[in-house]
C-alpha cells in the first residue's frame, strides 16, 4: 500500500514535471547510444555500422520514450485528457451538432435544477431549528366525525405538557395580528401568542434580553413582549434602549424583553417581522385559557432522544383515554396523533412538488433521447473513422473510452450551461412562486443544488452516451470500412434503436402533454367557476380595533355602526358593508348546530355549517341573492329577537322537502350561546372556502347581534382602489386616530391570489409539456431527415423508375406516422398512468378525460406529421440524376 | 502488460539490476545492461532499452536512486545507486528466489527421475 502510495506521488510529479522528464530521457538515451556505439566501433564497425547496430540493440527510440512516458505519468488522466482534448476538437469542427446538443442538455439541466432547488429548499432542508427531526405537531383529532388535525385546549395541553413522559419539551402557540400604535402610522403586526417554552422548545437563544420565563405565563403577570430582529430594526430603528421599554399592543402597554435573532422564524411566516407574547396576555385567546373544550392551540413537542414512535404513540392514546374519561362532555372521540413538524409545514405542497419534478425529469430524458439520437447519427458517420482506429490497434475499451469522453465533455457542458440556466431560472421562479408557498425564502442555488446538477450531466451523459459507444464497439469493422464510411451502410440495429428512441421521446412527450393538458383545462374550468358573489368592483379592507379599549360586544357593534354610517355618507361609497369572515378572502368558522325542536342525533354524527356575521348592505354589495322569505335589515338590532339566514345547500341539506323558513338554529358561538335563531331568509350559495371546493351549508347572522372586534369591510365602488382606501383612512382617522386600516386588496386580486397554486403547476407543467414537445419533434425531424438522406439514392432510383413525387411524400409521411403510432401506442397507457398522480389537483375534470387525450393525441400527431414534412418534402424534390451520382 | 509472463521477467530483471547495483555500486544504464549480459554470459539478449523501464519502477520503489554525474570518460551521464530500502528488498527477493529455484529444482529432479 505504502509503496503504492510513493509510486503515485512520484508519477504525479513525474507528470507534474513531464516536459523536463522527456527531455532527461532522451538524454539518457542519447549517451547510452553513444557508448554503444562507441564499444561496436572498438569492435571493427564502421561508425555507420556500429550507430545501426546499436539503435537496434537499444529498441524502439519512440517506443521507448512512449513506455517511459507511461510509466512516470498518469496514463489513465493522460488519455483521459487526451480524449478530451480530441473531443473539444470534434466539438469545435461540428459547431451545429455541439450548439444543438449543449443547447438541448442545458435546458433539461437547467430546468431539473431550478426545480430541484424549489424542492430541496421546501422539502428537503431541514427546518431551521437544532435537531429539527425531534420536532413534531401534536393534534387532536375526532376520525369519525371527519375531524381532522385540530388544536388543543389550553387545560388538556398543560396537563399533557407537565405529565407525560415521552416529550422533553412542548409548547403551544397560535398567530393572529396585533395593533401597534404609538411609534408614528398605527401597524398590524404578526403576533405569535406562545406559551412560555416556545424558545427553550427550539433552543433558541435571544440576541439581546431573554427569553419568557414559566412565570410569564401565569396570570397576572405583567404583560412582556419578545420582539423579532426584523421587527426591531424596521419599527424601532435597532435601538438598544427598546428592551426595557414600553410599547403599545391594541391599546395595552407590553414591556419589550428580548429580541429573537433573525434566524429563529417560528412560524416561518413569509415576513420576518414577528413578534411573540405569552397567551395568557393575548386580548382573544387569553380569555378561551379556562375552557375545557375548544380546539385552537397548536402544539409543538420534542421528542425525548432514544424513545421510540410506538412508546409515543401508545403514550398519546393513553392521554386521550384519560380526558375522555375524567372530561368526557368535551373529549368524547377524540384521539391524539402527531406528524413530524416538517411534514406539517409542507405537506399540501408536497405532491405537487414532486409531480413538478418528475415531469422536468421526464424533459431531461427526452432531451437525453435527443442527445442520443444525434449521437448515434454521428457515430454511423463516424464509422470509418472507428474502424480505421481499430485496425490500427485501438482496443474496443479505448474505443468506448474515448467515445465516452465525448460525451462526458458535451454533458459537462451542458451542465455548466445548465447551471447558468437554472441561476436566472431560479430567479425567475422567484417571481412566480406564489407567496404562500412555505419557507419560500430559502430558495436558493446551493452547493447541494450544485452538486445535484453535476450528478444529472454525469448521469445524462451516461444514458445519452453508453448507446452510441456500444454500437461503436460492436460495430463490424470490415463491412464499415468495406462501405468506405458512406451514409447507406447503416445498420438494422443502429436504425432500429433511432427509432426506439424517437417513438420513446413521442411518449414519454405524451405523458408531459396529457398531465399539462389535464391541468390546464381544471384551471380554466376553475376561473370560469362562479364564486357565488360578484367580486367585480369590490374592495375590501380591515379595521382592527384594540381590543382591550373596545372589549365588550356593544362596544365593537356600535363602533362598526357609526363607522358604517360615516362611510356610507362619503360619494362613492354607499355601498358598503362588513362581513367576518369574507369568502376567500378570510378562511371560513365552521360551527355544528342544532335545530330547535328536532330529535337529537345519534351519536357520532353532527350538523355544521360556515358562519358569517354580516351588516345590512352585506348581500347587495356582494350580489348574492335572495332566494326566498327577507334579507337583514334594520330591524335586526342587538336588542331584537335573534334571526339567521341560510344558504341553498344548506336548506337542501337540513331541511329537505320542507320550508325552512320560520325554524330555529342554536349554536354555541359567542357572544350569544345557544339562543335559538329564526331562519328569515334563504340565499345563494357562495364558494367561500376554495373556488375549488363546492360550497357547502352555510347560515348568515346580523352583524349587531354577532359583532366582531374591528371591521372587516367590502366596498363596491367604481373608484380606483387606491381612493376607497384613502376615503376609508380619512373616515377611521375621525373616529380613532390610532386605528389602522390595512390588507386593502380588490376581490379579484384575492380570487386570483387564491388559485396562485394551482397557476404556478399549470403554467410550469405547461411549460415543461411545450419543451418536450418541441424536443420530441426536433427528435422526429433528426430521424426523418436522416433517414432520408440515408436514402437519397434509393428515392433517386425510384423517382428514376417512374415513382411520382407524390408517392415519395407519402412514402416518408407513412414512416414519420408509423413513428409517431408507435409512440402514442406507447404513451397511452403511460399517460393514463401519470395522469392519477396530478388526479387530486383536478378540478372538474376526471383524471382519464377523453377530450384532453383526444386533444393531444391530435396535436401530437399534428406536430409530428409536420416535423416530418420538411424533410419528406426535401426527398419529394430528390434529383434523380443528382441522387444517383450520390456517393 | 500483456499476461503473466512478462510479469515474471519484469520482476526478474528488476532483481537483477538490483544485484548488479549492489555489487557493482553506482552505474549508468549502459552500464547496468553490459554487466547482466556479461555475468549471464551473453545468454540474456536483451534488448537494452528495456533496462530503463526496470530502473523507472525502481525508483519510484524508491529502491534505488538516480543522479547525473560525470563519467570515468567524463561523459555526463544519469548513474544509478541502491538504497537502504532496495537492499533489503534484494536480501528478501534474493532468498524468495534461492528457495523457490530450489523447491523448483527438487521438484524437476524428482520428476526426471520418476
Amino acid at each position: 500500500m505504502l509503496a503504492w502510495i510513493t509510486a503515485l506521488a512520484s508519477r504525479t510529479r513525474a507528470w507534474l514535471s513531464a516536459q523536463r522528464a522527456d527531455q532527461e530521457f532522451e538524454n539518457e538515451l542519447e549517451i547510452h547510444l553513444e557508448m554503444l556505439t562507441e564499444e561496436n566501433i572498438r569492435r571493427g564497425m564502421t561508425p555507420e555500422e556500429a550507430r545501426r547496430a546499436a539503435r537496434i540493440r537499444l529498441g524502439g527510440h519512440t517506443q521507448l520514450k512512449e513506455t517511459n512516458r507511461e510509466l512516470q505519468g498518469l496514463p489513465m488522466l493522460e488519455t483521459f485528457l487526451q480524449d478530451a482534448r480530441y473531443a473539444f476538437r470534434m466539438l469545435r469542427k461540428n459547431p451545429g451538432f455541439t450548439a444543438v446538443a449543449v443547447l438541448t442538455l442545458a435546458l433539461g439541466i437547467g430546468a431539473n435544477t431550478a426545480i430541484f432547488s424549489v424542492v430541496h429548499a421546501v422539502l428537503l432542508k431541514p427546518l431551521p431549528y437544532g435537531n429539527p427531526d425531534q420536532l413534531y405537531n401534536v393534534f387532536q383529532a375526532k376520525p369519525q366525525e371527519g375531524v381532522g388535525g385540530t388544536g388543543w385546549s389550553y387545560a388538556n395541553f398543560t396537563e399533557l405538557r407537565e405529565q407525560n413522559r415521552v416529550f422533553s419539551e412542548m409548547a403551544g402557540s397560535q398567530q393572529h395580528q396585533l395593533t401597534l400604535t404609538g411609534r408614528g402610522e398605527p401597524a398590524v403586526v404578526n403576533t405569535s401568542v406562545v406559551t412560555p417554552e416556545l424558545f427553550s422548545l427550539f433552543g433558541e437563544k435571544p440576541l439581546a434580553g431573554r427569553a419568557f420565563f414559566p412565570e410569564d405565563g401565569k396570570p397576572g403577570a405583567p404583560p412582556v413582549v419578545i420582539l423579532s430582529e426584523n421587527l426591531w430594526r424596521s419599527s424601532f430603528g435597532a435601538d438598544p434602549n427598546t428592551i426595557g421599554s414600553a410599547i403599545n399592543l391594541d391599546k395595552r402597554s407590553f414591556t419589550v424583553v428580548g429580541i429573537m435573532p433573525v434566524a429563529f422564524r417560528f412560524p416561518l411566516l413569509t415576513k420576518s417581522e414577528q413578534l411573540w407574547i405569552p397567551l395568557v396576555q393575548d386580548p382573544l385567546f387569553g380569555g378561551w385559557m379556562e375552557r375545557r373544550g375548544g380546539h385552537w392551540l397548536q402544539v409543538t413537542g420534542r421528542v425525548k432522544p432514544g424513545v421510540s414512535m410506538t412508546q409515543v404513540r401508545a403514550e398519546l392514546d393513553a392521554f386521550a383515554a384519560r380526558f375522555a374519561k375524567e372530561f368526557p362532555a368535551e373529549n368524547d372521540g377524540w384521539t391524539i396523533r402527531m406528524v413530524p413538524l416538517q411534514q406539517m409545514i409542507v405537506g399540501r405542497v408536497r405532491s405537487a412538488l414532486l409531480v413538478l419534478l418528475g415531469a422536468v425529469g421526464l424533459v431531461l430524458l427526452i432531451a437525453c433521447a435527443n442527445i442520443a439520437n444525434l449521437l448515434l447519427t454521428r457515430a454511423t458517420s463516424r464509422a470509418r473513422e472507428i474502424a480505421v482506429r481499430t485496425t490500427l490497434g485501438a482496443g474496443r475499451t479505448r474505443i468506448v473510452r474515448q467515445l465516452l469522453s465525448e460525451t462526458a465533455v458535451l454533458g459537462l457542458l451542458g451542465g455548466v450551461t445548465g447551471i447558468v440556466l437554472a441561476y436566472w431560472g431560479v430567479q425567475a421562479l422567484g417571481s412566480l412562486l406564489p407567496e404562500n408557498l412555505p419557507r419560500v425564502n430559502a430558495i436558493r442555488v446551493d452547493r447541494y443544488v450544485l452538486a445535484f446538477a453535476l450528478l444529472l450531466s454525469a448521469i445524462a451523459s451516461c444514458a445519452f452516451g453508453l448507446a452510441p459507444a456500444w454500437f461503436a464497439a460492436n460495430s463490424n469493422l470490415q463491412s464499415s470500412l468495406r462501405e468506405g464510411g458512406g451514409r447507406s451502410g447503416e445498420s438494422r440495429n443502429r436504425r432500429r434503436a433511432r427509432s426506439f428512441l424517437a417513438a420513446g421521446e413521442i411518449a414519454l412527450a405524451m405523458v408531459l402533454l396529457v398531465a399539462a393538458g389535464l391541468l390546464l383545462r381544471s384551471f380554466s374550468k376553475l376561473m370560469s367557476v362562479s364564486p357565488g358573489f360578484e367580486a367585480q368592483h369590490v374592495v375590501k379592507a380591515d379595521i382592527s380595533l384594540p381590543r382591550f379599549r373596545y372589549s365588550t360586544p356593544q362596544q365593537w357593534a356600535a363602533f362598526s355602526d357609526e363607522f358604517l354610517t360615516r362611510i356610507q355618507a362619503q360619494p362613492g361609497l354607499q355601498d358598503s358593508a362588513v362581513a367576518v369572515p369574507r369568502p376567500i378572502a378570510d378562511g371560513f368558522i365552521n360551527l355544528g348546530f342544532d335545530i330547535v325542536g328536532d330529535p337529537p342525533l345519534s351519536a357520532g354524527t353532527s350538523r355544521t355549517a360556515n358562519y358569517v356575521s354580516v351588516s345590512v348592505n352585506y348581500f347587495h354589495v356582494m350580489g348574492i341573492p335572495l332566494l326566498s322569505g327577507r334579507l337583514i335589515d334594520r330591524r335586526d338590532v342587538f336588542s331584537s329577537s335573534r334571526v339567521t339566514l341560510i344558504s341553498k345547500t344548506m336548506a337542501r341539506l337540513y331541511f329537505p322537502n320542507q320550508d325552512p323558513l320560520g325554524k330555529q338554529l342554536s349554536f354555541a358561538f359567542p357572544p350569544d350561546s345557544g339562543a335559538p335563531r329564526e331562519i328569515v331568509g334563504i340565499v345563494g350559495d357562495v364558494r367561500d372556502v376554495a373556488l375549488g371546493q363546492d360550497p357547502g351549508p352555510m347560515m348568515y347572522v346580523p352583524y349587531a347581534q354577532a359583532p366582531f372586534w374591528g371591521a372587516n369591510m367590502v366596498v363596491k365602488s367604481t373608484l380606483s382602489p387606491p381612493s376607497v382606501a384613502s376615503a376609508i383612512r380619512q373616515e377611521v382617522q375621525k373616529i380613532d386616530k390610532d386605528l389602522p386600516v390595512t390588507d386593502v386588496a380588490t376581490m379579484p386580486e384575492l380570487i386570483d391570489a387564491s388559485v396562485a397554486q394551482a397557476r404556478f403547476r399549470t403554467m410550469l407543467l405547461g411549460l415543461f409539456a411545450a419543451m418536450a414537445m418541441v424536443l420530441a419533434a426536433l427528435g422526429i425531424f433528426g430521424v426523418i431527415s436522416y433517414s432520408v438522406s440515408c436514402r437519397t439514392n434509393e428515392i433517386g432510383i425510384r423517382v428514376a423508375l417512374g415513382a411520382s413525387r407524390s408517392s415519395i411524400l407519402r412514402m416518408i409521411l407513412r414512416e414519420t406516422l408509423a413513428l409517431a403510432l408507435a409512440g402514442m401506442a406507447l404513451g397511452v397507457p403511460c399517460a393514463l398512468a401519470a395522469s392519477r398522480l396530478v388526479g387530486h389537483m383536478l378540478f372538474g375534470v376526471s383524471a382519464s378525460d377523453p377530450a384532453t387525450l383526444a386533444a393531444v393525441t391530435f396535436a401530437l400527431a399534428a406536430v409530428v406529421t409536420l416535423s416530418g414534412y420538411v424533410p419528406a418534402h426535401r426527398a419529394m424534390r430528390v434529383d434523380p440524376m443528382v441522387a444517383l451520382r450520390h456517393e | 502488460m500483456t499476461g503473466d509472463k512478462s510479469k515474471i521477467l519484469q520482476g526478474t530483471l528488476d532483481l537483477m539490476v538490483l544485484k548488479t547495483l549492489e555489487a557493482m555500486g553506482p552505474l549508468h544504464g549502459y552500464g547496468i545492461a553490459r554487466r547482466i549480459e556479461q555475468i549471464s554470459e551473453e545468454a540474456l539478449q536483451i534488448n537494452q532499452g528495456t533496462i530503463y523501464a526496470s530502473l523507472v519502477r525502481l525508483i519510484q520503489k524508491r529502491w534505488i536512486s538516480g543522479t547525473w554525474s560525470t563519467s570515468d570518460n567524463n561523459r555526463k551521464a544519469k548513474f544509478y545507486s541502491i538504497t537502504k530500502a532496495g537492499r533489503k528488498q534484494l536480501h528478501t527477493e534474493a532468498q524468495n528466489w534461492e528457495r523457490i529455484s530450489t523447491v523448483i529444482g527438487r521438484v524437476l529432479r524428482i520428476a526426471e527421475r520418476g
